[in-house]
C-alpha cells in the first residue's frame, strides 16, 4: 500500500475524528435513548410524558428565568465596566479587566465553595440571617459571580474594535452624548452583547454545581435534573437532554451564534 | 480517491488505539490482575490517618505527630500495634512493618505472592453512588469484584448479574478462609435469612439469598447526629421521625440528597404516628412488641414492609409529608452535612452511622475539617426509637470472574480483608463497623481500646469519675438468636454507651430489633420513586403560569426573531423626520 500523501486536508482528519466520536455518535445515542423505552422498543411515552408532566416543565421555566435573570444581571454590570474600559485612557486598564478575569484561571468549583463559605459568614452576622435561606438568591449570585468574566471579555473586545472616528462623527453632527450611546455604541456592540449574552444564558441553566453548592440542593434546575434521572432512567433523562438541546438550539439561533465569522468582529471566544 | 484515503487512516487509527491501550494496561504475563472497584474512601489508603500511623506515633491536639528535637516524630508504644503484632505482619507479609502506615492494597499483593506464590495487581477504582456503579456494570465494563449495599446487591443478583461464592469459601477447615472463620455471626445471620426481606427470585426462578452472592464487608445505621446544645435526647425520643417536620428544627436539619435515604425517612414520619389504623403504625407495632404481642421476627417483617412501600397509595401518603421536609430542612446534603454540624449551623444531621462517628470525632477535636476552631465540643447521635435503617455493603462478583480466572483472587481478597487484623484498620480508617468479629472476639478488643473507660485510677484530678456501664454486645459475637450463653459485654463510659461513637459504631440489640433493611425497587416502583423525586426536588408551577410564561418566552422569540430576519423593523433607528425616508440598509454581506 502507497503511504497517503500528505496535504493539508490530513490535519482534518484528528478533528473529524473526534467530531465523530466524541459529538455525533453521543448525539445519536442521547436521541436513541431518549425514543426508546426500557426493553428498547420504540417509543414517544418519553417525549409525552415530559410535555405533558408539570414538574418538569416548571424545571425548563426555572432554569429559564434562573438563567433569564443571571444573564441581566451580568449585562448590566458588564457593559459599564467593559465600556469604561474600552473608552478610557487609562493607562493601567489592563489591570483592572485582569482583575476580572483573573478568577476565571481558579478553578471554579474551589470559587463557588469560598462564596459558599463567605455567605456562612454573613449569615451568622445579625440583620443578615435571611442570607441562609435565602436559595434562589444565593444561586443566581453565585451564577453571576461565575459567569461575569464571560459577558465582559467579548463586550470589551468588540467597544475596543469601535472605531473612535464614529464618535468623533457622531459629535460633529449635533448627536449628544445619549444618542451617541444609544445610536453608535449599542448598535456596534451589539455582535459582543450578543456573544455574551450566549455565553452567560446556556451555561447558567445547566450549572447545577452553583445550585447545589449554594442552594442547598434545594433549588432544581434543569442540569441537575438530567443528572438525576441519569442515575436510575436514562431514557427519560436522554429526552429531557434532548429537549434542553432543542432550548440551546433556538436560543443561539436567535442570538446569531450561527453567522458568519466577519460579522462577530472576533467577539466569540 | 482522498475521501477513501482519509477514512482508512481513520480506521487504522481507531483500530490501533485498543490495542495501544492494552499495551499499557499489561504486566508480566503470569501477573493476575484483580479489579476491585469500591466506593471512595473505603479502604485502609495508608498513610497519616490510618490505624498503624496513629498508633505508633505520639499525635498532638491536631492530630499531627510530634516530634523531638532533632525534627524526628516521636514513637510509642501501642496496645494493639506491639511486637507480637509487628511480627504477626512481618510472618503475613514477608516484610517488616512500616511506621509510616502501609495501604492495605499494598499489603494484599504481597500476602497473595507470599501465600499463593502468584503475582497479582489489584486495579482499584471508586465510585460515588450505588447507582453509579450499577450504571457502570451494565454498560459493560469488567470487574472482579465490586462493593454495592444491601438493596443493590439483591437487584444485581435478581438480575442474574453475580457469580455465587464457591463452597470452598465457605470451608472453615481451611486456614486461609478468614471471612468464613471471622465473620460476626449476626451479619451472617442476617445474610442467610435476607435480614427478614420477602425472599426474591432470580431469572430462573432460583431463590436469591444474600450468603450466596455476598460477603460482608460494612454495616451500620441510620439516625440523627444532634447538637445536645439545642437538642435533647428526650425530645427526640419523643418526636422520632417528626423530628424532620418539627417547626423548632426549621432551618436546622438535613436530610440526603438522595431517594432512598429520603423516602425512607418520610416513610417514617408518615408512619410514626399517623397511618391508615393505629396497629400499623410504628408506634403502634412498637408497643406491641414492647407488650411481647408480636415476636421479634415478626417485628422486623412489619418494619421492613412499611420502609420498603412502595405502590401509589403509600407514594400519595408520603408526598405531602416529603414536602413539608423539604420546607423544614436546611439542605439536601450528601458530604457537606458533618462540617455543617460541628461548625454548628445546624442542630441534627440525617447520617449514615460511620459518618456520625466521624463527625463526633471531628467536633471532640476541637476542629473543623478545615482546621479552625469548631463550634461544639460533643455531639451525639441518636437512632429513632420507633424504627429505622439497617444497612450493610458487601462485596459481590460480577459475572464473568471465573472466564477470567479471576476467582480465587477475588475470593483471597475478601478473605484478605476479613483477617481481624486487618478488619480493624479499614474500621479506624473510614469510620464505620466491620462485619467482621474476630474468632476470638478481636473486634470486641479494638472496641473496648477505642471507647472502653478509663479506670478510676487514670482520671485526672478534679474530673468526676464516672462508674462504668456493662455494654452488651452478646449479638454481635454469637448471633441474634444466642440462647443461653455467658453475655460479653464491654464495660464503657455511660456517654458513650448511651449516644456516643461505641453507640453508633456498635448498636445495642436494641436497636438492631428496630431495624429494616432496604429491599430494591422493580422497574414500575422505581419509575413511581423517581416521579416523586423529581417532584420534590423542583417546584411546581400551576398550569396556567406554565402558559403564561412559555407563551410569553415565545413572543420574545418571535420578536426577536421578526427583528433579525424580517427587515422591515430597524431597531435602533428612530422614524425619520418628516420629508426623509428610510433608505433600506443594505446587507453588509453583499458589498
Amino acid at each position: 500500500m502507497k503511504l497517503p500523501r500528505f496535504s493539508r486536508k490530513t490535519l482534518c482528519i484528528p478533528y473529524a475524528v473526534f467530531l465523530v466520536f466524541f459529538v455525533i455518535i453521543p448525539m445519536l445515542v442521547i436521541f436513541f435513548y431518549a425514543f426508546t423505552d426500557s426493553n428498547m422498543h420504540i417509543s414517544f411515552a418519553n417525549f409525552i410524558k415530559f410535555f405533558s408532566d408539570p414538574t418538569k416543565l416548571s424545571t425548563i421555566v426555572y432554569s429559564l428565568v434562573i438563567a433569564l435573570i443571571t444573564t441581566v444581571v451580568c449585562l448590566v454590570i458588564a457593559y459599564p465596566v467593559a465600556y469604561i474600559l474600552a473608552r478610557s485612557s487609562m493607562k493601567r486598564k489592563f489591570v483592572i479587566l485582569m482583575l476580572f478575569v483573573l478568577p476565571m484561571w481558579i478553578n471554579f468549583v474551589l470559587r463557588v465553595n469560598a462564596l459558599r463559605e463567605l455567605f456562612n459568614l454573613l449569615a451568622s452576622l445579625k440583620g443578615l440571617e435571611w442570607i441562609a435561606g435565602s436559595n434562589y438568591f444565593k444561586t443566581v449570585f453565585g451564577m453571576v459571580y461565575d459567569f461575569l468574566p464571560f459577558m465582559i471579555l467579548p463586550l470589551y473586545t468588540t467597544m475596543l474594535k469601535i472605531d473612535p472616528s464614529l464618535y468623533e462623527a457622531s459629535a460633529d453632527l449635533g448627536a449628544s452624548g445619549f444618542t451617541t450611546f444609544t445610536r453608535v455604541t449599542i448598535p456596534l456592540s451589539m455582535p459582543g452583547i450578543m456573544s455574551g449574552v450566549t455565553m452567560v444564558f446556556l451555561p447558567s441553566m445547566t450549572n447545577y454545581v452553583v445550585s447545589d453548592m449554594l442552594g442547598n440542593a434545594k433549588v432544581t434546575i434543569i442540569g441537575k435534573f438530567i443528572s438525576d434521572y441519569f442515575g436510575n432512567d436514562w431514557h427519560m433523562g436522554s429526552m429531557i437532554a434532548l429537549v434542553l438541546l432543542v432550548v440551546v438550539f433556538v436560543s443561539t439561533w436567535l442570538t446569531g451564534g450561527f453567522k458568519s465569522e466577519e460579522n462577530v468582529r472576533g467577539a466569540n471566544l | 480517491m482522498k475521501m477513501k484515503r482519509a477514512l482508512s487512516i481513520a480506521l487504522a487509527s481507531a483500530f490501533l488505539l485498543p490495542a495501544l491501550t492494552a499495551l499499557g494496561g499489561c504486566g508480566s504475563a503470569d501477573t493476575i490482575v484483580l479489579r476491585v472497584y469500591n466506593w471512595e474512601e473505603y479502604i485502609d489508603e495508608g498513610g497519616k490517618g490510618t490505624f498503624i500511623y496513629d498508633e505508633l506515633h505520639e499525635l498532638n491536639d491536631e492530630g499531627n505527630p510530634v516530634t523531638d528535637g532533632n525534627g524526628n516524630h516521636v514513637h510509642i508504644q501501642s496496645d494493639i500495634v506491639n511486637d507480637k503484632y509487628k511480627a504477626w505482619y512481618e510472618e503475613t507479609m514477608g516484610q517488616a512493618l512500616s511506621e509510616e502506615g502501609p495501604a492495605i492494597l499494598d499489603d494484599f499483593c504481597l500476602w497473595y505472592e507470599k501465600t499463593y506464590g502468584q503475582p497479582i495487581r489489584v486495579e482499584y477504582s471508586t465510585f460515588g453512588t450505588n447507582e453509579d456503579m450499577y450504571n457502570e456494570i451494565v454498560l459493560g465494563n469488567e470487574y472482579d469484584l465490586l462493593c454495592p449495599s444491601d438493596y443493590m446487591i439483591m437487584k444485581l443478583a435478581a438480575e442474574g448479574r453475580l457469580e455465587k461464592y464457591d463452597d470452598s469459601f465457605f470451608d472453615e477447615s481451611i486456614p486461609e478462609n478468614y471471612y468464613v472463620r471471622h465473620v460476626s455471626p449476626f451479619i451472617a445471620d442476617k445474610f442467610k435469612n435476607n435480614a427478614e426481606l420477602a425472599i426474591r427470585k432470580d431469572e430462573a426462578g432460583k431463590e436469591i439469598y444474600w450468603k450466596d452472592y455476598a460477603a460482608g464487608y460494612m454495616w451500620g445505621t441510620t439516625g440523627f447526629v444532634y447538637n445536645p446544645e439545642y437538642v435533647t435526647e428526650e425530645e427526640l425520643g419523643r418526636l422520632g421521625w417528626l423530628a424532620f417536620t418539627n417547626k423548632d428544627y426549621e432551618g436546622k436539619i438535613t436530610a440526603k440528597d438522595n431517594v432512598r435515604d429520603t423516602y425512607f425517612a418520610a416513610l417514617g414520619v408518615t408512619y410514626q404516628e399517623e397511618a391508615r389504623n393505629q396497629e400499623s403504625s410504628l408506634a403502634g407495632l412498637k408497643a406491641r412488641f414492647e407488650a411481647d404481642e408480636l415476636d421479634a421476627v415478626a417485628y422486623t417483617e412489619a418494619l421492613t414492609r412499611i420502609f420498603n412501600a412502595t405502590d401509589d397509595e403509600t407514594i400519595a401518603l408520603v408526598e405531602p409529608y416529603l414536602m413539608d421536609i423539604k420546607q423544614n430542612i436546611y439542605s439536601f446534603e450528601t458530604d457537606t452535612g458533618k462540617a455543617d454540624m460541628v461548625a454548628g449551623k445546624i442542630w441534627l444531621n440525617y447520617a449514615w452511622s460511620g459518618d456520625a462517628v466521624y463527625a463526633l470525632d471531628l467536633a471532640e477535636s476541637g476542629q473543623d475539617e478545615d482546621g479552625e476552631a469548631s463550634a461544639t465540643a460533643y455531639l451525639n447521635y441518636f437512632v429513632p426509637e420507633t424504627g429505622t435503617n439497617l444497612w450493610f455493603d458487601g462485596w459481590v462478583m460480577p459475572k464473568g470472574v471465573t472466564e477470567r480466572g479471576t476467582k480465587k483472587a477475588a475470593e483471597a481478597f475478601v478473605n484478605f480483608l476479613s483477617m481481624p487484623q486487618n478488619a480493624m484498620r479499614n474500621s479506624y480508617y473510614i469510620g464505620y463497623t466491620s462485619a467482621i468479629a474476630g474468632e476470638n472476639r478481636e473486634m470486641l478488643a479494638y472496641a473496648d481500646y477505642l471507647y472502653g473507660y478509663y479506670p478510676e485510677e487514670e482520671y485526672e484530678e478534679g474530673e468526676e469519675y464516672e462508674a462504668p456501664v456493662d455494654y452488651d454486645l452478646t449479638y454481635f459475637f454469637y448471633g441474634e438468636d444466642y440462647g443461653d450463653v455467658e453475655h460479653i459485654l464491654l464495660p464503657a463510659e455511660p456517654e458513650q454507651a448511651a449516644s456516643r461513637q461505641l453507640y453508633a459504631q456498635f448498636p445495642p440489640e436494641e436497636v438492631i430489633a428496630r431495624c429494616a433493611v432496604m429491599d430494591y425497587y422493580d422497574k414500575e416502583a422505581s419509575e413511581r420513586i423517581n416521579e416523586l423525586w423529581s417532584r420534590v426536588k423542583s417546584e411546581t408551577l400551576d398550569a396556567w403560569a406554565i402558559i403564561v410564561i412559555v407563551v410569553t418566552v415565545l413572543a420574545i422569540a418571535a420578536f426577536i426573531a421578526y427583528v433579525k430576519f424580517g427587515g422591515k423593523v430597524d431597531f435602533f433607528r428612530a422614524k425619520p423626520k418628516k420629508g426623509y425616508r428610510l433608505v433600506k440598509q443594505e446587507d453588509p454581506n453583499r458589498i
